[in-house]
């Protein structure tokens, strides 16, 4: 009923490719855009603000780059964590170093840093493939955290080793450091992942991302046809680890507050490709919806016990948390391999043709 | 069959407990008082003995006292398994009501210690986190008591060199240390202290996934030949270390570890081949002490709480309790001051400020010998209290040196210098100028 | 002209002037290889034969140590619960095979791998809750492992061996030699081997896939035990063992997913070859703790030449 295209007809191609082809689509992406920028706003706790929707949109900006990588153009990666860490490294020395430069431009700058250090690591995915590549991306990863341990300068000789975020003010506002606001800090986050998600929609729908997907559907039939395979291969690493390492910068400047090299351990990069495939690979949505999955279920699920009144103790939950986490990985899986995305996509269709099924 | 049971009891006799207090809270005064514990994840072995300590000592106040004057202590657990982003959860999920908040990891602490000023929530970190920290006029919020990882190594030091430092002259000194914040702190001191004194300092570090496979560090060690080895390992690094020890021979007696290096549980994979490695420790677990004989008439004889086997003769647990005992004395020295029953955060951030553990204190909640007298100002938010060698022998720790105390005039200057670079590296940060020591 | 002294020569003289600590470097590394190599192997004979990346392997390995342990702590003799733990393994397997494998027969391998980490996360929540998070120790001295060392004094210095390291090389050895003749002279090896070919082709000659499945895990898990039982009796048995799964992924690379010498080759290679360049280049050049990515960037060099690793097969594309 709700979602019934009858009438709606397209008359050009350009139309027909148009972003939202269905009105209700962008209806109900109107719907959910209000809830991010205005009734979350409104009606959040800090501890929702902290807890829940700032995480959710900083891995989901994590799992978007990884899935352009990963879903998009077929090069499985395991590295997520080391270049996230990059781009909080990079954004961190910017703002030691040039104090007096805006913030959103050091966050979006960060990036350029780790896109570089994923082109560098990226460059075996022209001779190594699939799971040779997936471990080959993990040479990256250990190697960097090792680097951001070792390399002391990165974290300006301070001496516990780890970043501290310093509070730096964008318009008389503080936005980094312990005086930001929650909604402020939350407000910057949904800027630049919006920012960020409008300009992967539309690189992933033009003609570079279709070369992507020519090359992780099969890249020798690929190169046949004429794509420049290590354009591709290398553009999507760039672009990849761009997003990645702007999420990375967000991660630790505008949720954790401080960062020791630990923290882009192997963990976070299997926690981004989880909401990733989760999600569904080769999707814009899914990373989001993967994420509310993945980083919010077990906050959530940690509160219940108490809501209810049920008598549990805290280790108790965390372990009963972890198995459901891992049983729910698999319940996923089995069901729908393709991801959440997917299942958005089947009860889009039954809503199309409901209540009139064939 | 038992340890299931003991796990599936466990949390039934916990939520028992907390029925238990959490019922008449709603009637009676209570405090929430949150401890963001790790009994989850590699760290687990160690976290605990502490946290059961901490609970059991905090649950026997209730049970036998009502509470402090009255006042129920409402002791909640957050569990992070050690890790710094559930760290972040949990500090979000118990600042509105907690009063304090104990963060446990060097990670965590970091990330909690400049939004402590904002959310002016008091944060406990005992024997860990930052060793600046001390300087309670930058640190307006952050307590250390009752000894930074800077006062551990300065007494470890006096130690081993009997007394004087400058016996070290020429020595070498292997630190071995986790490769994380934690393992990092006491390099700055040592750094100083090796210059001064002269003897050299070679710290190895000791990567989170090799804490179990030391061979490589060991056999550094065996070409390096140094004099001591000064362990500041956690989890399952300390019991790695010491069977590597064991195995290449090194002298037990040029090994010693800093406060968290020295867990009866960990040793216990070790056993005989351990013995003579002495641990520094700023608690002594005294098992027949009063507080101890009604931690188990009161909670763990009536099965309020459950605990392993052996383990309340630990060092960690004890330790725990002694954890708690700072907390309530806090509470009390602020209900004292500020004349009032339940206390705010705030209000017991002056109680912490201002603890008197002397003697006669120490008789009165049944502690005699379980911890060294120590105090805290404005200033000084670590108390400075000494310490004791406990050493290993095959079964358990036994206390072998008289009370040791830190060498203050070298650590002061190096805790101002720190504090102010961190407070300019996170400027604008509040300095408390109305403290005038 | 002194870096160049430091990278170059100062390594290989201080070898040379010391052979007796060189030896012992060699002989840590050769018993680290043996254990990177059973892992591996672990990994190996699963990917074989399903081509599924085991993720699980890791926890698998402190599943049953910690089965293993926690049983003879409960007062079951340890002659009787090393077979109860082969037991609680094989359950394991059918398990995976009929709740994980079965309903994921024909998904891109990614969707197995990610299921391999859903195994690891269940099982790290559930053994948390059975055995508790504290360490345990290793019944070395029920199992009648050895615990004594053998010292000897080559080139006038002194070479340590323990004598539970040695049961480990020699075990490891034992282990895989039965496992080669399974392999290739059994019939169920020879069908695991048909399978890991063609699985269509295995199918249509009457091979039943879950039975080799439950076969092919039930053997990663038996596998699992002697790791845990060596690894753990140099370390102790927690969950921090889970880590060394990480471990085997170079030696993976390095061998080829598919070869089972790969695996032995392979795993030998970097647990020698990761402790001398962290004795001798590490430790005095680069700050030490290089052995978590050297066996990483070793194996990605290699492959930027073999990119099927060592021993693995040729990879052949056809459009």
């Amino acid at each position: 009923m709700l979602y019934r295209t009858a009438g709606q007809f397209k008359t050009s191609y350009a139309a027909d490719h148009a972003l939202f082809p269905v009105r209700q689509d962008a209806w109900l992406l109107g719907v959910i855009l209000l809830f991010a920028f205005v009734i979350f706003p409104l009606t959040a706790s800090e501890f929702t603000f902290k807890a829940l929707l700032t995480p959710v949109l900083v891995y989901s900006l994590a799992a978007l780059g990884l899935n352009i990588l990963t879903g998009y153009a077929g090069q499985l990666s395991l590295g997520t964590g080391a270049f996230m860490g990059v781009g909080a490294y990079a954004c961190f020395k910017l703002i030691t170093i040039f104090p007096e430069m805006n913030v959103l431009v050091a966050i979006l700058a960060s990036g350029f840093f780790s896109a570089a250090v994923g082109v560098a690591f990226g460059l075996p995915s022209l001779r190594i493939k699939g799971f040779y590549l997936a471990i080959a991306t993990l040479a990256a990863q250990f190697f960097l955290v090792w680097l951001f341990e070792k390399w002391a300068w990165l974290c300006n000789y301070s001496s516990s080793g780890s970043i501290q975020v310093p509070t730096v003010e964008m318009f008389g506002t503080p936005v980094f450091g312990p005086n930001a606001l929650a909604i402020v800090q939350y407000y910057f986050v949904l800027g630049v992942v919006a920012l960020i998600t409008i300009a992967a929609i539309n690189i992933t729908r033009g003609r570079i991302g279709r070369m992507w997907k020519a090359v992780r559907d099969m890249d020798i039939a690929a190169e046949l046809v004429g794509i420049n395979l290590m354009k591709a291969k290398l553009s999507a690493f760039a672009v990849s680890s761009y997003v990645v390492g702007v999420a990375g910068a967000l991660f630790v400047f505008l949720w954790r507050g401080a960062a020791e090299p630990v923290a882009f351990d192997i963990a976070l990069s299997f926690r981004v490709l989880f909401i990733a495939i989760i999600g569904g690979l080769g999707s814009v949505l899914g990373n989001f919806l993967g994420a509310i999955l993945i980083v919010a279920l077990p906050v959530i699920l940690n509160t219940l016990p108490a809501t209810f009144g049920i008598p549990i103790s805290s280790a108790m939950v965390e372990h009963l948390n972890t198995m459901i986490v891992g049983a729910l990985i698999i319940a996923i899986l089995v069901i729908e391999p393709h991801g959440l995305a997917r299942f958005w996509q089947i009860i889009r269709e039954k809503l199309i043709m409901w209540p009139f099924p064939h | 069959m038992k340890r299931l049971r003991t796990n599936l009891l466990l949390p039934a006799a916990l939520a028992a407990a907390c029925m238990l207090s959490a019922a008449p809270a709603m009637s009676e005064d209570s405090v929430s008082l949150p401890n963001l514990s790790y009994r989850t994840g590699p760290f687990a072995a160690t976290g605990i003995p502490l946290m059961n300590g901490q609970r059991d000592y905090m649950t026997m106040l209730n049970e036998r006292d009502g509470g402090v004057n009255g006042v129920k202590l409402g002791y909640e657990e957050c569990e992070t398994g050690y890790s710094t982003e559930k760290g972040v959860e949990c500090y979000e999920k118990t600042k509105a009501t907690g009063i304090i908040t104990q963060p446990w990891s060097t990670g965590i602490t970091l990330q909690v210690l400049p939004k402590s000023n904002v959310d002016k929530i008091p944060i406990l970190a005992p024997g860990y986190g930052f060793s600046p920290m001390a300087d309670g006029k930058v640190f307006h919020w952050a307590f250390n008591m009752p000894a930074s990882y800077w006062d551990g190594a300065s007494m470890i030091l006096k130690n081993i060199s009997d007394g004087n430092l400058d016996n070290l002259k020429g020595k070498k000194i292997v630190l071995l240390h986790l490769d994380h914040p934690y393992g990092k702190e006491p390099i700055p001191l040592l750094e100083v202290l090796a210059e001064k004194h002269g003897f050299t300092l070679l710290p190895i570090p000791v990567g989170l996934k090799e804490m179990q496979n030391q061979s490589a560090q060991w056999l550094q060690i065996r070409r390096e030949k140094p004099d001591f080895v000064v362990m500041w390992g956690w989890g399952a690094m300390n019991a790695g270390a010491l069977t590597e020890a064991a195995k290449t021979k090194f002298p037990m007696d040029k090994f010693v570890g800093i406060w968290w290096s020295g867990h009866d549980g960990d040793m216990a994979s070790v056993g005989e081949a351990g013995k003579g490695y002495r641990s520094i420790s700023w608690s002594v677990p005294v098992s027949d002490s009063p507080v101890m004989q009604d931690i188990k008439k009161y909670v763990l004889d009536p099965k309020k709480t459950e605990i392993g086997e052996g383990e309340f003769d630990w060092v960690f647990y004890q330790r725990g309790v002694l954890i708690s005992m700072f907390t309530v004395e806090g509470i009390k020295a602020a209900q004292e001051h500020f004349d009032t029953k339940v206390v705010t955060a705030e209000q017991l951030r002056w109680g912490l400020e201002n603890l008197k553990i002397d003697d006669a204190k120490l008789a009165e909640i049944g502690m005699t010998g379980m911890i060294a007298p120590f105090s805290t100002s404005c200033a000084n938010h670590a108390g400075h209290a000494g310490g004791w060698m406990l050493e290993w022998d095959g079964a358990k720790f036994v206390k072998v040196s008289d009370l040791l105390q830190a060498d203050e005039s070298v650590i002061e200057p190096l805790v101002e210098a720190e504090a102010k670079k961190y407070a300019e590296a996170n400027a604008p940060w509040p300095i408390n100028e109305d403290c005038k020591m | 002209m002194d870096f160049l002294n430091s990278v170059f020569v100062k390594p290989f003289a201080d070898m040379v002037a010391a052979p007796d600590f060189l030896l012992q470097v060699l002989w840590e590394g050769l018993v680290a290889g043996v254990l990177y190599a059973l892992i591996a192997l672990g990994f190996v004979l699963i990917y074989k034969s399903s081509r599924i990346f085991n993720f699980a392997q890791g926890i698998m390995v402190v599943f049953a140590a910690l089965t293993l342990v926690g049983l003879h702590e409960k007062g079951v003799p340890a002659l009787l619960a090393l077979p109860l733990t082969l037991l609680v393994m094989y359950l394991l397997a059918v398990a995976v095979e009929r709740v994980v494998l079965r309903p994921l027969i024909n998904q891109p391998d990614m969707i197995l791998f990610m299921a391999t980490i859903g195994i690891t996360l269940f099982l790290i929540g559930f053994g948390e809750i059975i055995f508790g998070g504290e360490n345990k120790v290793m019944i070395t001295e029920a199992l009648y492992i050895p615990t004594g060392s053998f010292e000897f004094e080559p080139f006038g210095g002194f070479l340590l061996i323990e004598q539970k390291d040695l049961t480990a090389v020699v075990g490891a050895g034992v282990l895989v030699a039965v496992l080669l003749l399974f392999l290739n002279k059994s019939r169920i090896g020879r069908a695991i081997r048909a399978l890991g070919d063609d699985h269509q082709a295995a199918l249509s000659v009457g091979i039943s896939l879950s039975t080799i499945w439950v076969i092919v895990w039930f053997i990663a898990g038996v596998i699992a035990l002697a790791t845990g039982i060596v690894w753990g009796a140099r370390a102790g048995v927690s969950f921090a063992l889970e880590v060394i799964a990480y471990k085997a992924l170079p030696v993976l690379m390095l061998g080829g997913l598919e070869s089972v010498t790969g695996a032995i080759v392979g795993g030998l290679a970097i647990g020698i070859l990761e402790k001398l360049f962290e004795i001798y280049w590490g430790q005095p050049l680069l700050g030490g703790n290089t052995e978590s990515w050297f066996a990483f960037v070793l194996a990605l060099i290699v492959l930027l030449f073999r990119p099927q690793g060592l021993f693995g097969e040729r990879i052949i594309e056809r459009v």
